[in-house]
């Protein structure tokens, strides 16, 4: 059996919901389906308020859907308690806060509080997990020093080292590079494809559409809670899709280097009024 | 840069169970075990055995036998060092030895055992508020114990104040107070700060005023308690006070490894597998009842579960949240400052008032010094 991650007719919405409870003031996600196999990184796009977020904070347990159901490895993570999720799922938030004056290490390490307990506190495993996780994502040399010392790029790659070694079939990211420069971008979202080349299956909101179409495997483009475009980029991110998710008029081009789609947005074009 | 594999190449498909490696093994000689720890291994457990928050809890129970040897023997009315040690052993005339063994020990461990409730409730209210000022002084929980224990004096001819159960009846509705209006207790922050203060003042106002409608004698008494005073406390109080504490502080060290992952921001912390709003209903109500008790035993007696967690942590250092060191530090600030209040003037002051003419300074220096990185 293969680790797929699917979701099936999901809604989600505001206030979160309960299971199987009335339908929500506002619906955020409006019957969403996927299935994303292992190894795949999948770019969840769209414009501001579509939904999108809240579709993945459903995937990571943290925003109880009305209805549908999202699995991991055959099982609903949301009929699994929070630990045994957090064994198949891990989650790097927008902006995420660490305890004061915590070590690269001491970061990484916590990702491996879901595997630790009481009579399990340091195990070989967690040793290897976060060796591999802090050289995987070439914070090595750092690890001893302080978090809030860093730049932007390096706290995002230790951050990334954190959720690597919870060593999740499921890895997902709140837009891992809106922060960030051009460099450090592309350093992040390198290292995203490594990891799915590895063999994990990698989600992630990104809103720079180009940066998407380059490192995704598969666009999921969401307008209004729904998932108008799903597929490879170079058949799904075109001049059309642009405008139907963000209102622009844009010209897609073809990469020099590989084709793959490159958006630019119209001078003067402006947004219409849909 | 590579470009990315087409969606359709075959991807390796890991078996269900075992999630799959990382990418390379890594430098084996990279060190990153906690640094401060030795690591004891056997079977499948594992521990970790922190060498620093050893050695200074050791010194800390060290620093608590001085202060306990120095209460024991130090005296307000003039009796000896000598004669107070053979009040201890036993050897002394008979009223020596009552004096020493039925009033002066029992307190001292009283006041030991409500320092390290104080502490500890202060440990899990700063860590739940993400901020050194969420204490239980401020969030309401001290009022609340303080004006059902005031309120229970109402009517009544003696100046003894009313039973010490009292105290975490009254702290667990002051707390479902600011918890309702603040709305839930997965609220983070200022809100559950400011709802506190409001709610603090309002009933701190409604002790006051029912004392103000005591006779002299009734007002006199409570006014000494209200302010924080272990005068006359004896084993009638400490064995319950000990046996709470015998539940409680378990579940608050059993809570300990979950309270360091709850210094995340709450998506962090879920995603790393814990029942967010679950841990914090319960490190709340544990809070509450330690803070209860000590009030509803000692008095509101101010600054320690302020104090004692920021001193722990810059004693234990700042990689765990310092459950054992806030409660070690919190015993020493209140039978330091009880014994400072017995021998330091002719008539006994209350040890809430020492803690208050210390912790003014305290606070200042934790508003305005320390670490200036954290949000105070």
């Amino acid at each position: 059996m293969t680790v797929e991650l699917v979701v099936q007719q999901l809604k989600a919405g505001y206030p979160a919901g309960t299971r199987g409870g009335a339908e929500p003031a506002h619906l955020a996600v409006r019957g969403v389906d996927l299935t994303i196999a292992p190894g795949q990184v999948v770019a969840i796009v769209g414009p501001n308020g579509c939904g999108k977020s809240t579709l993945l904070r459903a995937m990571a347990r943290l925003h109880q859907p009305h209805a549908g159901t999202v699995s991991v490895g055959g099982d609903d993570i949301w009929r699994l308690r929070q630990r045994a999720a957090a064994h198949r799922v891990s989650l790097l938030p927008q902006s995420p806060q660490a305890p004061e004056a915590v070590t690269v290490a001491g970061l990484v390490r916590y990702g491996r509080h879901p595997h630790q307990g009481l009579f399990r506190q340091w195990s070989r495993e967690d040793e290897r997990a976060v060796r591999a996780a802090l050289t995987a994502t070439g914070v090595a040399d750092l690890a001893e020093r302080r978090l809030d010392q860093l730049s932007g790029g390096q706290r995002q790659r230790c951050w990334l080292a954190m959720v690597l070694a919870q060593e999740t079939q499921v890895v997902l990211l709140d837009e891992p590079t809106s922060a960030l420069d051009l460099g450090h971008a592309v350093e992040v979202l390198e290292l995203v494809r490594e990891v799915a080349t590895a063999g994990r299956t990698v989600v992630m909101v990104v809103h720079d559409l180009t940066s998407a179409a380059r490192y995704a495997d598969v666009i999921v483009a969401m307008r209004d809670g729904e998932v108008v475009a799903t597929g490879p980029s170079r058949e799904v991110v075109d001049a059309a899709l642009v405008e139907r998710l963000y209102g622009v008029p844009a010209d897609v081009l073809a990469a020099p280097v590989d084709g793959s789609p490159v958006v630019v947005p119209r001078a003067g074009g402006g947004r219409d009024d849909r | 840069m590579t470009p990315p594999t087409a969606p359709d190449a075959p991807a390796p498909t890991p078996p269900a169970t075992t999630p799959p490696a990382v990418p390379t093994g890594g430098d084996a000689a990279l060190r990153v075990a906690p640094a401060d720890s030795t690591v004891l291994r056997t079977g499948t457990w594992s521990w970790l055995f922190p060498h620093r928050a050893a050695l200074v809890s050791l010194g800390l129970l060290a620093v608590i036998a001085v202060i306990v040897a120095l209460a024991t023997l130090a005296s307000s009315n003039g009796m000896s060092m000598g004669t107070s040690l053979r009040g201890l052993l036993g050897t002394g005339d008979r009223l020596t030895v009552m004096l020493v063994q039925e009033f002066r020990l029992p307190r001292i461990v009283v006041g030991l055992l409500v320092g390290a409730a104080l502490g500890i409730a202060g440990c899990l209210t700063q860590t739940l508020a993400g901020n050194r000022l969420a204490t239980p002084d401020i969030i309401g929980v001290n009022e609340g114990a303080t004006g059902a224990v005031v309120a229970s004096v109402v009517g009544s001819s003696t100046a003894m104040v009313g039973e010490w159960w009292l105290g975490p009846l009254g702290a667990a509705g002051a707390a479902a107070l600011v918890v309702l209006c603040a709305g839930g207790a997965g609220t983070r922050g200022y809100r559950v700060l400011v709802v506190g203060i409001g709610v603090s003042t309002i009933i701190g106002a409604i002790s006051d005023l029912v004392m103000s409608r005591q006779n002299d004698n009734t007002a006199g008494g409570v006014f000494l308690w209200s302010v924080g005073s272990l005068s006359g406390r004896d084993y009638g109080v400490g064995q319950p006070l000990a046996l709470c504490l015998l539940v409680l502080v378990p579940l608050a060290l059993v809570a300990g490894r979950r309270l360091d992952v709850l210094r995340f921001d709450d998506d962090v912390a879920a995603a790393l597998g814990l029942n967010v709003p679950l841990l914090r209903g319960l490190t709340l109500a544990l809070a509450v009842a330690l803070a209860g008790i000590a009030v509803g035993i000692g008095g509101p007696i101010a600054f320690v579960a302020l104090a004692a967690p920021v001193i722990a942590t810059k004693l234990y250092g700042p990689t765990r949240v310092p459950v054992i060191g806030s409660a070690l530090v919190g015993a020493a600030l209140v039978a330091a400052s009880d014994v400072l209040g017995r021998v330091v003037a002719p008539v006994e002051i209350p040890v809430g008032v020492i803690t208050s003419v210390l912790g003014g300074p305290f606070l200042l220096w934790v508003l305005f010094g320390g670490s200036p990185s954290r949000k105070a």
